[in-house]
């Protein structure tokens, strides 16, 4: 198989990667002091050997039974630290009570793991590693009692923490037989377990760090505390693509308790950093200084005129993603058409943790403790920066208040390790909100044209998606690769248009790229909001149009519910037929105020309590993996002054439910990101700079816009798919389908609000 | 050298009578998180707007980043770590709030919750049983971004209930976390 981007996103993102099976002598706690005191490891903690085993977690089994098991993903509350515990009890035969969980390092001991935390690949992407080595011990510590006993090794089982013969009742408990394990040969493709034989996987178990988070005692990268830290912030370039041209220490000098006034040239945005013994002088500082800029070449940029430059672009000629049939000749010859145009703003991930970085720069080495989901990008930054080994960064990943996409941007870490550096010190830079705000990877705006040439019964025969805005990350193509019409053709760009799942006879996808100052990275479910908001508020445009149903008109364009491949991903139409079945079902589509009738009848709107209701539907699957539909239900005041949802239900097929509880707690968070850019989300740049300075003027969902929320789940029977991103981009177009059922108003240009329900 | 401009400030925090010296203008915030480690309460925003930095003062919610250091001179504040009430070395009960949280499965990322706790128990304090819309009302002045709301409206019931059913504020904890709901 071709390596597309896509599929390089996705493999890499499930990639194995090596793992030690150990078996030490040690006292729990002493991390540090673990590969000294292994006395004999089975599989040594040696990186080669490590890396040819190739699963991706450490486990560890003490004298005293405990279990210790690494997480090799950053914890940013997708319950990452909660499922892999779930998953080892179950395939070792552990006792839940005496796992610990330890966050993985970049550190030798895991040089050649993967640790990066991206693509809703959490529990996807340890499961299968994480069971080879849970079984690999499992049979290690087996092979040690049998031999004990002189019995077979088929005639014990492990369970709760011992390895038990099964006639006699004979037991010895993990740590009894760790050192023994520890002699045994490892095995070369240890069986792993039938599902019947799992008792935690598929039941709903609760957070882990539940506890210390309620208590306050959970650790975030803000709360690390080194011995003799002091505190950075950064007056950072106010215009994109802006540099410092002077600035003077004096004034910021003078704030009591600021030791430092030090340039920054590394991280994204350059400027000056005010280095003090605690934040609030630091911020002080800052504040007292005046840095002197230039404001370089993108002065007047304005995120208003980039979008009628986005609009222009949509007639220029792109790249062609997907070419099915010819749609624009079938368009032209036909008699009934339909065109829309959709708009997606800049958005600002704004997790509630703002960016930081703490740095020890030391002769040779340094360690960095950090809330990033990019480990890897962390210390390879830090060692080109210091020029030394990679080896000699240490990078400790702490618990993440939220990551979204923004944390697998690293642009934060250079800034400390250079800060460190310059003032001899530990070095914690923290970002304040304001910060967070302006310098931003942001979503890209993006603009959709979606063009439909319909058969006599209203049916959609020709279909055009045309895209525009600029790319996703930093990285986009080469002015090389930019002349070439097909250099995404078979890469899966852009998810959401070139993975759109329906049944066309003509099947056209564009995507002109128009390149913008902002810098962009991905955002919680990386490309599908902007197209599926678009593609699923169409398709209830052409609905309507013909007298339709919105989820029977679906159900025909999946027909015949076959597996459609699209090489850079393989869609199984009927699974999403499965999920609208069932959410028009649990939502009760058609049932208006409490009357149902069979699944074909439009959704009544109608009034209650003094307000216009209505219901739309949206689906879409997360990169050929994970299938949802999504039933918003909104009520709208009459004279149309403000919305609100107040009833998602959603049915999510992501293949095996590791943990119920968890994905229902990801979808709901997904449907308050999802409405993010519905509800008022939105960056404004004006003059090269971000207009919004925190939550009171980048909206974002709170208690009193937050839904009722209805997560149904279809457990299905293989490995388990990522969910953490698969219900946000389904919310915008539920939403704004939902508005029109109720209002007949038509909004295509998001943030949905008051005033455009009114003009549209 | 010029002299310093910094003052000693006594607050009584969690009980404890604290001396700090600092500048007059510091956030409390600040005193917490950066003079005694006192880090569960955290820096969302700064501005007064996200929550994440609420305490208690008398039971009622504040928000930590709008009051100086000279204005808290001589207040007493409970902080998230001062909330569950400290039976030995060894044993807290949690309060009814934070065993609701862990039997709501509330949190995701988590960073957000101490502030919620702290604003959810001062709504307790003066409402024993309160509405959808109360609790809306109060709560909608926090931000989480990972959009947990509906479990939080559910633990704010959750706890209601403990506390009626049981006067004395907390349960024992010990509490089970990751285990089986």
């Amino acid at each position: 198989m071709k390596v597309t981007r896509r599929t390089f996103l996705r493999e890499s993102s499930r990639a194995a990667a090596g793992l030690v099976v150990g078996f030490q002598l040690g006292i729990p706690g002493a991390t540090s002091a673990l590969a000294k005191s292994t006395r004999r490891a089975a599989i040594s903690a040696d990186p080669e050997s490590a890396a040819e085993f190739a699963p991706n977690a450490f486990i560890r089994i003490g004298t005293d039974n405990v279990v210790r098991l690494w997480a090799t993903r950053s914890e940013m509350g997708e319950g990452v630290r909660t499922v892999l515990p779930m998953v080892l009890a179950d395939e070792l035969g552990a006792d839940w009570e005496k796992i610990v969980i330890e966050q993985a390092a970049m550190e030798p001991r895991f040089k050649g793991i993967r640790l990066r935390t991206s693509g809703s690949g959490s529990a996807a992407g340890t499961w299968r590693p994480l069971r080879k080595a849970a079984a690999t011990a499992r049979e290690m510590l087996i092979s040690a009692a049998a031999g004990k006993w002189g019995v077979s090794a088929e005639s014990c089982r492990a369970e709760q923490g011992s390895v038990v013969h099964t006639e006699s009742g004979r037991h010895l408990t993990f740590g009894e037989l760790a050192d023994a394990a520890s002699r045994m040969p490892v095995p070369a493709s240890p069986k792993l377990k039938d599902k019947k034989d799992f008792h935690l996987i598929g039941t709903r178990v609760k957070r882990r760090d539940g506890q210390a988070i309620v208590s306050g005692s959970a650790v975030y990268g803000q709360d690390i505390h080194v011995p003799g830290m002091l505190h950075a912030v950064v007056a950072r370039c106010p215009y994109l693509g802006g540099k410092l041209v002077s600035f003077d220490p004096a004034p910021a000098m003078k704030v009591e308790g600021v030791k430092y006034v030090v340039p920054v040239r590394s991280g994204f945005a350059t400027g000056v950093a005010v280095v003090a013994v605690n934040n609030w002088a630091a911020i002080k500082g800052r504040a007292a200084l005046l840095p002197v800029w230039n404001k370089g070449p993108n002065a007047s940029f304005d995120s208003d005129t980039f979008t009628r430059e986005m609009e222009n672009a949509l007639d220029q000629p792109g790249f062609a993603l997907r070419r099915d049939g010819d749609a624009p000749a079938v368009l032209v010859a036909s008699k009934k058409k339909m065109e829309a145009l959709y708009e997606y703003p800049f958005q600002a991930h704004a997790p509630l943790e703002t960016m930081n970085c703490t740095a020890h720069v030391r002769e040779g080495s340094c360690e960095i403790w950090v809330p990033t989901q990019a480990p890897e990008a962390a210390q390879q930054d830090a060692a080109k920066l210091l020029g030394i080994p990679e080896d000699a960064v240490k990078v400790n990943v702490t618990l993440l208040g939220g990551g979204f996409g923004r944390r697998l941007q690293t642009d934060y870490v250079p800034e400390a390790v250079e800060i460190s550096k310059a003032v001899g010190a530990p070095v914690q830079v923290m970002w304040t909100r304001d910060d967070d705000m302006k310098y931003g990877f942001f979503h890209p705006a993006k603009l959709e044209r979606l063009r439909a040439g319909l058969d006599e019964q209203g049916l959609p025969v020709a279909w055009h998606h045309q895209s525009s805005g600029p790319h996703l990350s930093l990285l986009g193509p080469t002015a090389e690769e930019k002349k070439n019409p097909n250099y995404f053709a078979d890469d899966g760009m852009l998810w959401g248009s070139f993975d759109n799942p329906y049944n066309f006879a003509h099947h056209w996808a564009d995507y002109t790229l128009v390149e913008s100052p902002v810098p962009t990275g991905p955002w919680r479910a990386v490309m599908y909001p902007s197209t599926v908001f678009a593609r699923e508020s169409f398709l209830d445009e052409i609905a309507h149009a013909g007298k339709l149903d919105p989820i029977e008109l679906r159900l025909r364009l999946l027909q015949p519910g076959d597996m459609r491949d699209l090489k850079a991903t393989m869609i199984n139409r009927a699974r999403l037929i499965a999920v609208l079945k069932t959410v028009a079902e649990k939502s009760g589509w058609a049932t208006t105020q409490g009357s149902t009738s069979d699944l074909g009848s439009t959704t009544a709107p109608h009034e209650k309590s003094g307000r216009l209701w209505g219901r739309g539907v949206a689906c879409n699957v997360y990169d050929g993996d994970c299938y949802l539909a999504m039933v918003a239900e909104v009520s709208v005041a009459k004279n149309l002054s403000d919305y609100k949802v107040e009833r998602v239900a959603s049915v999510i097929d992501c293949g095996l439910a590791l943990n119920p509880l968890g994905l229902e707690a990801q979808t709901e968070s997904a449907i308050a990101w999802g409405m993010t850019p519905v509800i008022g989300g939105k960056i404004n740049f004006k003059n090269a700079q971000a207009q919004e300075h925190s939550f009171a003027d980048f909206k974002v969902p709170r208690m009193s816009e937050a839904p009722r929320v209805e997560t149904h789940i279809i457990q299905g029977a293989d490995a388990p798919g990522g969910f953490g991103e698969t219900a946000v981009p389904t919310v915008a177009p539920a939403i704004a389908n939902a508005i029109f059922a109720a209002t007949g108003k038509r909004v295509r240009r998001l943030p949905i609000t008051a005033e455009k329900m009114r003009l549209a | 050298m010029p002299e310093s401009s910094l003052r000693v400030f006594s607050l009584n925090v969690n009980g404890e009578l604290r001396k700090v010296k600092a500048a007059a203008d510091t956030p409390l915030l600040w005193i917490l998180r950066d003079e005694l480690q006192l880090t569960g309460t955290k820096y969302g925003c700064g501005v007064g707007v996200c929550g994440a930095c609420t305490v208690h003062e008398n039971g009622s919610a504040v928000r930590s980043c709008q009051i100086t250091v000279s204005s808290a001179a001589g207040r007493a504040f409970t902080t998230i770590e001062g909330l569950a009430a400290k039976t030995d070395q060894l044993h807290l009960h949690l309060h009814s709030c934070q065993q609701a949280w862990i039997d709501e499965d509330v949190a995701q990322c988590g960073f957000c919750q101490p502030g919620m706790i702290m604003e959810a128990a001062a709504l307790l304090s003066k409402h024993s049983r309160p509405t959808d819309a109360d609790i809306d009302s109060t709560m909608s002045h926090h931000v989480c971004r990972c959009g947990t709301y509906q479990r939080i409206r559910q633990a704010i019931h959750r706890a209601a209930e403990m506390q009626s059913a049981k006067p004395s504020t907390g349960t024992k904890t010990g509490a089970k976390t990751g285990g089986k709901s």
